[in-house]
């Protein structure tokens, strides 16, 4: 790091900005990219040498991987968080006790370090989002597509909820806190249309993570630990949802959990995957 | 008798893991508390452990030990935390939750407080991701951590969820410590409770102590320190943990009788400390489901039972 440049602050030792993309993996990349395109994605690149799709809109990076995965239904493999020196994001996060990544079919070629997350889930740290772009080097641009399509009713990543074991919310508080500096958001301060679990918010302020435990009393329900959605925010929830239902999107609107102003959720998708809309304000978002 | 919460160290027993195993299942114990060692001599690999164990139906409290782990720098820290990932990822194939890690005896292990915490957060914190907690347990002969109360010090100070301690009836007595500071203690950072005795009075030399322990230990309620171990787990149930106790009660002449006979002796152990703690309800355990509707996969993303 050169002299001049500032310091990490303590209360967000990695320097995170925001998320730079989020990884799906699938077996079935079709049909994931046909559910993102109506949720207003657009396939912007293919990746070099790997079934590996880039898709965007608005401030939105989402990379969808089918390379030797043998789950159809799309799961979140990795996060990848901007950070101000990637190098030293890792070194200090293994010092603190981060497993480096475990060698699997990596979306990228270009040497993003990354950690081991909650289930089979990467955190990428990435460092080159400003004057340069990380796909430049492993993607090639599909012809003909505009590379920068809006968003749809102004829809940006607000966070990703997370399934974890019963009793392991202050672990994983534990965990995130060290690790990168999140802070826990006082007890009922919720967003969106489901109400519960822990929200923690990144030290750039800019997303969140929701740690949801299992239901009580609920023996019959398997809840490994893993991401389990994103969070896409929206400054107005009606006409996102509006949005999303005139492109063919659906949504779950039975007893307590239905469209509001606050929030909606989708059905499952192919085999499991939702998706929640959140209000937010997109200049918080990233 | 509800033997639920008691654990034998299967270390303690003769035999082949597998038949050390069922010796256990058959004396109605439902956990067993797992020696790396042990696995390492005795089973093909750990999978081989992690099926013998699926196969006698017992759950694994724990395994032991991570050693020597705290208080290092440089290349034996970076060796160390190679070990240490190596025994968490053996938990996670044996299905234990809880690794044992015990206080360092190493000459090259520093004493400062700062750097003990560090490493018990950086253990801790790679622990978190593959569900497992970690027991901190002071050795009456550690180099630096040697009594329960320290142990407590330290594991305060680190501060995590998944970090706590693991009190063992032989080294908690061996410095006729004061008892009463247990109350210091937050109940729900204590992950394990191991009960052994001996048969003699005093052990004159820290070699003494080491030999006895590894030796010649015997179970409560078999020993001359009942009186001790009683006032212990007296004092451990008025603070209320309700945690496992796990019998380590390692002798050679255990090593060299039918593990069946042994596992008598450990029935009555656990009859002996029964008789001294607040009675308990039989535990209720989680239950996977093994298929799943669009229903179910529903309610599992949102939260929510049927």
């Amino acid at each position: 790091m050169a002299p001049t440049e500032a310091l990490p602050e303590p209360s967000n030792p990695l320097g995170i900005d925001g998320i730079e993309f989020i990884e799906y993996a699938t077996s079935h990349p079709q049909a994931s990219g046909a559910l993102l395109e109506r949720m207003g994605f657009h396939a912007i690149a293919r990746h070099r040498s790997r079934e590996v799709v880039l898709y965007r809109q608005g401030t939105m990076n989402l990379i969808v991987n089918a390379h030797e995965v043998v789950d159809p239904t799309p799961a979140i493999a990795a996060i990848a968080l901007r950070v101000r020196d990637a190098g030293e994001a890792f070194r200090h996060s293994l010092d603190l006790g981060a497993w480096p990544m475990r060698t699997r079919a990596a979306a990228m070629e270009l040497h993003i370090p990354g950690i081991r997350g909650v289930g089979d889930s990467l955190v990428y740290f990435v460092d080159r989002y400003r004057d340069f772009s990380i796909y430049d080097v492993d993607f090639i641009r599909i012809p003909g597509v505009d590379p920068q399509p809006p968003a749809v009713a102004g829809l940006h990543w607000f966070g990703v909820v997370q399934a974890i074991e019963d009793g392991r919310t202050q672990d994983w508080i534990d965990f995130y806190r060290a690790l990168f500096g999140f802070t826990v958001l006082p007890s009922g301060r919720y967003f969106g249309v489901l109400p519960k679990g822990t929200l923690l918010e990144s030290p750039c302020h800019r997303f969140y993570l929701q740690l949801i435990e299992p239901p009580t009393g609920a023996y019959e329900l398997d809840w490994p630990e893993r991401f389990v959605r994103v969070g896409f925010g929206a400054p107005d929830i009606p006409a996102a949802t509006k949005a999303w239902r005139d492109r063919g999107i659906v949504f779950i609107d039975r007893g307590d959990v239905q469209p509001s102003d606050k929030g909606a959720l989708t059905q499952a998708y192919l085999g499991g995957a939702m998706f929640e809309l959140v209000v937010s304000d997109p200049s918080r978002g990233c | 008798m509800n033997l639920d919460h008691f654990a034998i160290d299967a270390a303690t027993l003769a035999g082949p893991l597998a038949s050390r195993l069922a010796a256990i299942r058959n004396g109605d114990f439902r956990q067993v508390m797992l020696s790396a060692s042990d696995i390492a001599r005795d089973a093909e690999n750990e999978r081989a452990a992690a099926e013998a164990l699926a196969a006698s139906g017992l759950r694994a409290a724990g395994l032991q030990a991570l050693r020597d782990f705290e208080g290092l720098s440089g290349p034996l820290h970076d060796y160390k935390v190679g070990i240490a990932k190596a025994m968490l990822g053996m938990c996670v194939t044996l299905g234990t939750r809880l690794l044992l890690v015990c206080s360092s005896t190493s000459a090259y292990a520093v004493g400062d407080e700062d750097a003990i915490v560090g490493d018990l957060r950086k253990l801790a914190t790679l622990a978190v991701p593959l569900g497992v907690r970690v027991a901190y347990k002071a050795l009456s002969w550690g180099r630096h951590v040697n009594t329960y109360l320290r142990s407590w010090e330290l594991v305060a100070a680190a501060n995590r969820s998944n970090l706590g301690l693991a009190l063992d009836s032989y080294h908690v007595l061996a410095w006729n410590s004061d008892l009463a500071a247990l109350q210091e203690i937050d109940r729900d950072r204590i992950f394990l409770v191991q009960l052994s005795d001996s048969l003699w009075n005093e052990t004159r030399s820290i070699e003494d102590r080491i030999e006895t322990a590894r030796h010649h230990r015997v179970f409560p309620g078999e020993g001359v320190h009942g009186a001790e171990i009683d006032d212990f787990l007296r004092r451990l149930d008025a603070l209320g943990y309700r945690g496992d106790y796990a019998f380590d009660a390692f002798n050679d002449d255990y090593r060299q009788i039918p593990a069946d006979v042994v596992v008598v002796r450990a029935r009555d152990a656990a009859e002996w400390v029964s008789e001294r703690l607040t009675r308990r309800a039989p535990v209720v355990r989680r239950i996977h489901a093994a298929s799943e509707t669009l229903d179910a996969q529903e309610r599992r993303a949102i939260g929510r039972t049927r």
